[in-house]
């Protein structure tokens, strides 16, 4: 038997282990997570768009526009009609430190909302005037791509992926030493260093299975339910090639973070230390140095994603300073130097397996 | 008497107090977990920003120090309400990863190795082994919140007088009662991993788990929806809204209030301490 052919049997043997066990379960949780909030958004619209229809005035986009801060709450009721939601909400004032005493008279504010069909214009009043308003679309394929964008980068990757593979690949080696039989598979006539990546080939198979396709998923359920003219000229522009992207992001980001916390689980007792090192040192990723963002799994992750995430609005501006996102490595970079560096830690991992001595009697 | 007559006889000496039966298991758990060099290494980073901040109270309150360098600078040094939120977050995420740390080998060794028929053979209580894992994380997370925290308050209090603490007496107790708030859940969330989940490894995982994906998750569906009903299902910004009621900052009028948050962190608590009673019974289950 050739190694290639023992690396493919122990992980065709893990493979069912990984895929079927009860501790995967949370794992497919994770992945599928986002696809199941898409599709409740999708849902959501098409309730609330009948909802509204059939209640309160269903005003043009004319008469929405006209609708300015500034007027009052009855001049926007004569105009626009009666609103499809409409409540007041007594506000408790704070105290001022520059005057603790000064008698506090409760402010109240009335908020409103109209519906076009299509759009929702929100608005709030302060003692009687408009002092706010916000129109937005039910469904807005362009938001809905951006707010994909950082779904995938904020949640997905940095948590989803990163949690998903701290479970799976930890479970490889310090799981089987917790349940006392990893001495069966060292008993076996394989080096140590094809043990080792056969089991990190099942989980990586795994891994990227679930993820990618948890990614396609989420990818499909984001972007089906929009408007038939828009989808179709998405798909026939660049859908695809965003919808391959996403997907390789995540099989790249398990091969990346697996073989991390694959050596992770052979060279420490407890790899938790490791993985909050790692979580802490992913998530300051944008505060750091150029150089140092591209020793992160995060950064080359990051650099293949096709919808640059902007940063959000509510940002502290002391934030926004600090924060300093390195220019993204091109393509071939990013899968290049995620390669490398994961043919490195496999490396180590090898070497660490060698050494590797069991006693059982030590863990726990 | 001969030896093989002698059968089971119940104890009919005097029992230790219950406070005093109670505190056994803190009493050796907390030896056993200081003993560790990285709670050790956590406790000490943790002190940094305490310390960080007593240099800033110090700065505050002795005006002739930064005299002529601005009014904007009076502002920011103002010990006040802010002030100690910023303080309690920072502090908050070092009591999380030292419950991920402390937390998981509290209870599941016992269920590992079918300890707990010999705790509750003896005169303990499922509640009151509950509450004395409790207080095992409360001692050790409050070394990193409520200590440094009401030192803080109180070298704000000697500097500033008695007359600045008649006034933001309420600082004081938000501290106190906040940071006690905070360790009841993240405590709660640890032992609950810990009687799941046997591995202790594992157990650590979930609970940094607990906090990130719920974030995560409630920051989702908040964008994804377009709400902001989601934040109160996040328990870090729901502690945090919490805590701003109590020391009075202003709070976002869109999102959800103190209310919506404390009854989140209430039911999430409920749910913990059900699972949590529902797991720890002293049977054996012989396959």
């Amino acid at each position: 038997m050739t190694p290639w052919q023992q690396i493919w049997t122990i992980a065709r043997l893990e493979l069912g282990r990984v895929f079927f066990s009860k501790r995967s379960f949370w794992v497919y949780l994770l992945a599928i997570f986002p696809s199941v909030i898409f599709t409740g958004h999708a849902i959501d619209a098409t309730l609330k768009a009948r909802q509204w229809s059939g209640r309160g005035e269903k005003i043009t986009a004319e008469v929405m526009n006209k609708l300015q801060t500034g007027m009052t709450d009855q001049e926007v009721l004569r105009l626009a009609g009666k609103p499809v939601t409409d409540f007041e909400r007594t506000r408790r004032p704070r105290r001022r430190e520059e005057d603790p005493d000064a008698e506090k008279q409760p402010e109240v504010r009335r908020y409103m909302m109209y519906f076009d069909g299509k759009r929702r214009v929100d608005l709030r009043f302060e003692d009687g005037k408009l002092v706010g308003r916000n129109t937005r679309d039910l469904l807005n394929f362009e938001e809905d791509r951006k707010v994909y964008a950082g779904m995938f980068q904020f949640f997905y990757l940095r948590l989803g992926v990163f949690f998903g593979c701290l479970g799976i690949f930890i479970n490889l080696f310090r799981g089987e030493m917790l349940d006392r039989s990893l001495h069966f598979w060292f008993l076996a006539p394989v080096k140590r260093e094809v043990l080792l990546l056969g089991k990190y080939c099942a989980g990586l198979i795994a891994a990227s299975l679930i993820f990618g396709g948890g990614a396609l998923l989420s990818f499909l359920a984001m972007a089906l339910p929009q408007d038939p003219a828009e989808l179709q000229t998405f798909w026939q522009t660049n859908g695809v090639e965003h919808a391959v992207w996403y997907v390789a992001a995540a099989m790249l980001g398990c091969v990346g973070y697996g073989s991390v916390f694959l050596a992770a689980g052979l060279l420490l007792k407890n790899p938790i230390a490791p993985a909050i090192v790692m979580l802490l040192w992913e998530s300051m990723n944008g505060f750091l140095p150029d150089v140092m963002q591209k020793l992160s799994v995060l950064h080359y992750l990051q650099s293949i994603c096709p919808v640059p995430v902007p940063l959000p609005s509510d940002m502290p501006t002391v934030m926004k300073m600090l924060l300093a996102p390195a220019a993204p490595s091109s393509a071939a970079v990013a899968v290049g130097g995620l390669l490398g560096v994961t043919a490195l830690v496999l490396f180590a991992a090898t070497q660490a397996v060698r050494r590797l001595e069991i006693n059982y009697s030590t863990e726990a | 008497m001969a030896v093989y007559r002698r059968g089971y006889q119940r104890y009919e000496g005097a029992l230790t107090n219950h406070f005093g039966r109670m505190m056994v298991i803190p009493r050796y758990s907390w030896e056993r977990i200081l003993s560790q060099r990285f709670v050790t290494i956590l406790l000490v980073v943790s002190l940094f920003w305490p310390v960080l901040c007593a240099g800033f109270v110090y700065l505050a309150n002795h005006t002739e120090l930064w005299q002529g360098l601005g009014g904007g600078l009076k502002r920011f040094l103002a010990i006040n309400g802010r002030f100690f939120a910023v303080f309690m977050n920072v502090q908050s995420t070092f009591a999380l990863i030292m419950a991920a740390v402390a937390g998981p080998g509290l209870i599941a060794p016992d269920l590992v190795n079918n300890a707990l028929p010999l705790y509750f053979s003896r005169p303990m209580t499922r509640q009151d082994y509950i509450l004395s894992r409790l207080i095992v994380l409360l001692g050790i997370l409050s070394l990193v919140t409520i200590v440094p925290g009401m030192l803080l308050f109180g070298m704000q209090v000697g500097i500033a007088g008695f007359d600045w603490f008649i006034q933001n007496w309420y600082l004081g107790a938000a501290i106190f009662f906040g940071f006690l708030l905070y360790i009841g859940v993240v405590s709660l969330v640890a032992l609950t991993s810990s009687a799941y989940v046997k591995w202790r490894v594992v157990a650590g995982a979930l609970v940094l788990a607990f906090f990130f994906l719920l974030t995560g998750a409630a920051e989702m569906v908040n964008h994804v929806f377009r709400v902001d009903w989601a934040s109160a299902l996040n328990p870090a910004y729901a502690l945090n809204t919490v805590w701003a009621g109590m020391l009075d900052i202003d709070i976002p009028d869109d999102k959800p209030g103190v209310m919506e948050c404390a009854t989140f962190l209430l039911a999430i608590s409920g749910g913990l301490l059900a699972a949590l009673a529902r797991k720890l019974r002293p049977v054996e289950v012989v396959r």
